[in-house]
């Protein structure tokens, strides 16, 4: 099958869409990306015109921080049209490709169960707990989140997921959604150019947008993909499978692995950690020192912290805290990476922080070069920090 | 397969309007447009193909009168296009909008970021 770069790849389980379903899909991403470019930036007219000079006359200086920014721009009719729209275009993204995937769930259950190639392994474990800030609320409004399973052998979750995470990206991460794992490969590659890893771990793998391009970037590793959502990972292990990549998927919790001691030289994640808790994160970057082996390296990708960014642009890239369903995410952007590694077991020393240039330049003509709520990827380039051991 | 999936988010929904039905009513005139929006491709789908093949005349869709059947099906579709529509309507009745811990979103942020 020919790789286009205006569509999804069609791997065996990729949910099909009739004509409808599909023009649906479309919408919703023309909306987003219509919010993204045009509606969302004058935000920042209203709050450098009417917000800040305002506030100064009462006030006798500027807002301090995002927080007080947030309350003034929570009365301004423009940002509440704008904030109504785009938390609708997120119910709608998953409303869009929920639909298809209702309709042909028995298929998708059935294409998951067939032997087909077998590269990877798939280990599930129906013990386990699925953790408090995942079950709390349903993580960026996808109803039921990642975890929950509506009939036996679920894949909804999964197939739900990969479609949505086109259309909110906006394409820009490419056919494969694996925009952020090449992009983290490049520049570990580049990097690090004496790590040659033996096995790496990916955590928080979901359907392994990011894992993927592990496999091609470091070919004499294995490599292994964590994940607490069982419809996840059972989609997850049948895409690998479908496109030709040896993954080892299982059920498991970050914050606490099965794995020994030092066996991994590579640990990652892509937008993961942002989706957890304080007390996880910790559990999680200590888990990362106890798994890594002398010399090992870890890397996660994120949107850029707070701390480099005047109060409007904190603000407009909080909004996910918000509305979005994301309670974590303003919390995690504004720790300090010395205090979390040195914590977990690291030398701070050893830290680093990057901004890597996306490794998919098709998507060029389409970024608003803004890091803005609702405008996943449109930055076109990746915040990624992490230590080595 | 009779499955249910799940059609609201767990956790309070934020309104942003100071009346909710105003936030509401947006969402379904977004839902509207995106309805009209796969409409209007499916339209330039058809016309495309017609085109090329030559097969009717303008005149022939305007002179088009459903029978029976044809009116059966697009009560259907109908139906359906309006759940997609007003899927807003019951974000409170179907109980997912609201939150276990508490009904703040403080809390919700409080609680994943409370030291151990």
């Amino acid at each position: 099958m020919e790789i286009q770069d205006y569509k999804q790849y069609p791997h065996t389980i990729l949910p099909e869409t009739t004509h409808d379903e599909f023009a649906r899909q479309e919408f919703v991403k023309s909306l987003k990306l219509h919010l993204a470019t045009n509606v969302s930036p004058k935000n920042q007219v209203i709050y450098n015109q009417v917000v800040k000079p305002k506030f100064e006359k009462n006030h006798g200086r500027f807002p301090k921080d995002r927080h007080e920014v947030r309350q003034e721009m929570n009365q301004q009719p423009y940002y509440r049209l704008w904030s109504s729209m785009l938390r609708s275009s997120q119910e709608m993204m998953w409303s869009s490709c929920q639909i298809p995937v209702a309709r042909q769930l028995k298929k998708l259950i059935a294409a998951s169960k067939q032997d087909g190639v077998k590269l990877g392994s798939l280990k599930l474990n129906p013990d386990l707990e699925i953790p408090k800030y995942h079950s709390a609320v349903d993580i960026h409004c996808q109803p039921g989140a990642y975890h929950t399973e509506v009939c036996e052998d679920d894949v909804a979750a999964g197939a739900i997921y990969d479609s949505a995470v086109y259309v909110y990206a906006m394409g820009r991460m490419g056919p494969f959604n694996n925009d952020m794992g090449a992009s983290q490969c490049e520049y570990i590659k580049a990097e690090y150019p004496d790590l040659q890893p033996k096995r790496i771990l990916d955590l928080g793998c979901a359907v392994g947008h990011s894992t993927l391009p592990y496999v091609d970037a470091f070919p004499d590793a294995e490599i292994y993909a964590i994940d607490v959502a069982a419809p996840m990972l059972r989609y997850a292990h049948t895409r690998a499978e479908s496109l030709g990549k040896k993954v080892h998927f299982s059920q498991q919790n970050a914050e606490k692995l099965d794995f020994e001691d030092g066996y991994f030289d590579l640990i990652v994640s892509h937008i993961f950690l942002h989706e957890t808790s304080a007390k996880a994160l910790r559990n999680s970057l200590s888990e990362c020192y106890r798994l890594l082996s002398d010399g090992g390296l870890m890397v996660h990708s994120e949107t850029p912290p707070y701390k480099d960014m005047d109060e409007y642009e904190a603000f407009i890239l909080d909004w996910d805290t918000y509305n979005n369903n994301e309670p974590f995410w303003g919390y995690i952007h504004d720790l300090d990476i010395d205090d979390m590694v040195s914590e977990a077991g690291f030398n701070p020393s050893k830290n680093f922080e990057a901004l890597v240039p996306s490794a998919y330049e098709a998507a060029e003509a389409k970024r608003t070069y803004l890091f803005q709520g609702g405008d996943f990827g449109g930055g076109g380039i990746w915040y990624l920090w992490g230590c080595r051991k | 397969m009779a499955v249910e999936l799940p059609k609201h988010a767990k956790g309070e929904r934020p309104y942003f309007f100071d009346d909710p039905a105003v936030d509401k009513l947006l969402a379904m005139l977004l839902a509207m447009a995106g309805e009209l929006s796969v409409l209007r491709d499916r339209h330039d789908t058809l016309e495309r193909i017609i085109e090329k093949k030559g097969l009717i005349t303008r005149q022939e869709i305007e002179a088009y009168e459903p029978d029976k059947d044809a009116i059966a099906e697009r009560d259907a579709k109908r139906e359906e296009y309006l759940n997609q529509i007003l899927r807003i309507v019951d974000v409170e009745i179907s109980g997912m909008g609201k939150n276990d811990l508490s009904n703040e979103w403080q809390a919700v942020i409080d609680r994943v970021s409370e030291e151990a």
